[in-house]
């Protein structure tokens, strides 16, 4: 990953915590001066490289993990705005990126009954009697990480 | 990478669908683990773990079993 590439991603980052979304390659283009297609480019690789996640046939940003932008049974409120995170873990990883307290609001996946966790300085303090299953092993996260 | 309430909702979960077992930890284990794995995430020097790196979290956090091996 070259110099360029980790540029993109730091803006890409900062845009989703500044404005709760990522940003398209127009925008980004234009915030670096660039072609749009450099930056599709961009993105394409980084999400090669597994620092993004784009939607299917699209440079549109899926998951800039471990915040997610399509709908899931996963919102995190913390550092003041409402995150959706892609899985149990992302989820969880949100306060820890943003390093704040938490509140996740989710769903047993077996009955859909809500549950509800937080977190407080790093500490689960609601919700530590829940379970995290992963059907996956690891060397297989990526093989299709939306399933995953 | 799901919440389930049980160990009984577990076992459901997973017999309804027909998925084979694969990890269960506790959802304390899961945030422990998560706090380590993206507490970098938005640094401004961030770049790509190297497989070892990762691996050596997961082991920290006691997670050694074959099915937290990365390669």
């Amino acid at each position: 990953m070259d110099a360029f590439d980790l540029d993109i991603r730091r803006h890409v980052y900062f845009s989703v915590v500044a404005n709760g979304r990522p940003p398209t390659t127009t925008e980004t283009a234009a915030a670096f001066d660039r072609p749009g297609a450099d930056i599709a480019a961009a993105y394409r690789r980084l999400h090669d490289a597994h620092a993004l996640v784009l939607f299917p046939d699209s440079t549109d940003i899926w998951m800039a993990n471990p915040f997610c932008f399509a709908l899931t049974p996963h919102r995190v409120e913390a550092a003041g705005r409402t995150w959706t995170g892609s899985c149990a873990w992302d989820a969880l990883g949100i306060p820890g990126a943003l390093h704040a307290d938490g509140r996740i609001q989710s769903e047993c996946a077996c009955c859909n009954e809500r549950v509800v966790l937080r977190v407080q300085d790093g500490v689960l303090v609601d919700g530590d009697d829940l379970l995290v299953h992963i059907l996956v092993p690891a060397r297989r996260w990526w093989d299709d990480i939306g399933f995953t | 990478m799901v919440y389930l309430r049980s160990e009984e909702h577990l076992e459901r979960w997973l017999a309804d669908g027909g998925w084979e077992p694969g990890a269960t930890i506790t959802a304390a284990q899961m945030n422990e683990l998560a706090r380590v794995w993206w507490w970098t995430r938005l640094d401004p020097g961030w770049r790509v773990r190297t497989v070892d790196e990762s691996q050596s979290i997961l082991d920290a956090l006691g997670l050694t079993d074959p099915f937290w091996a990365l390669t």
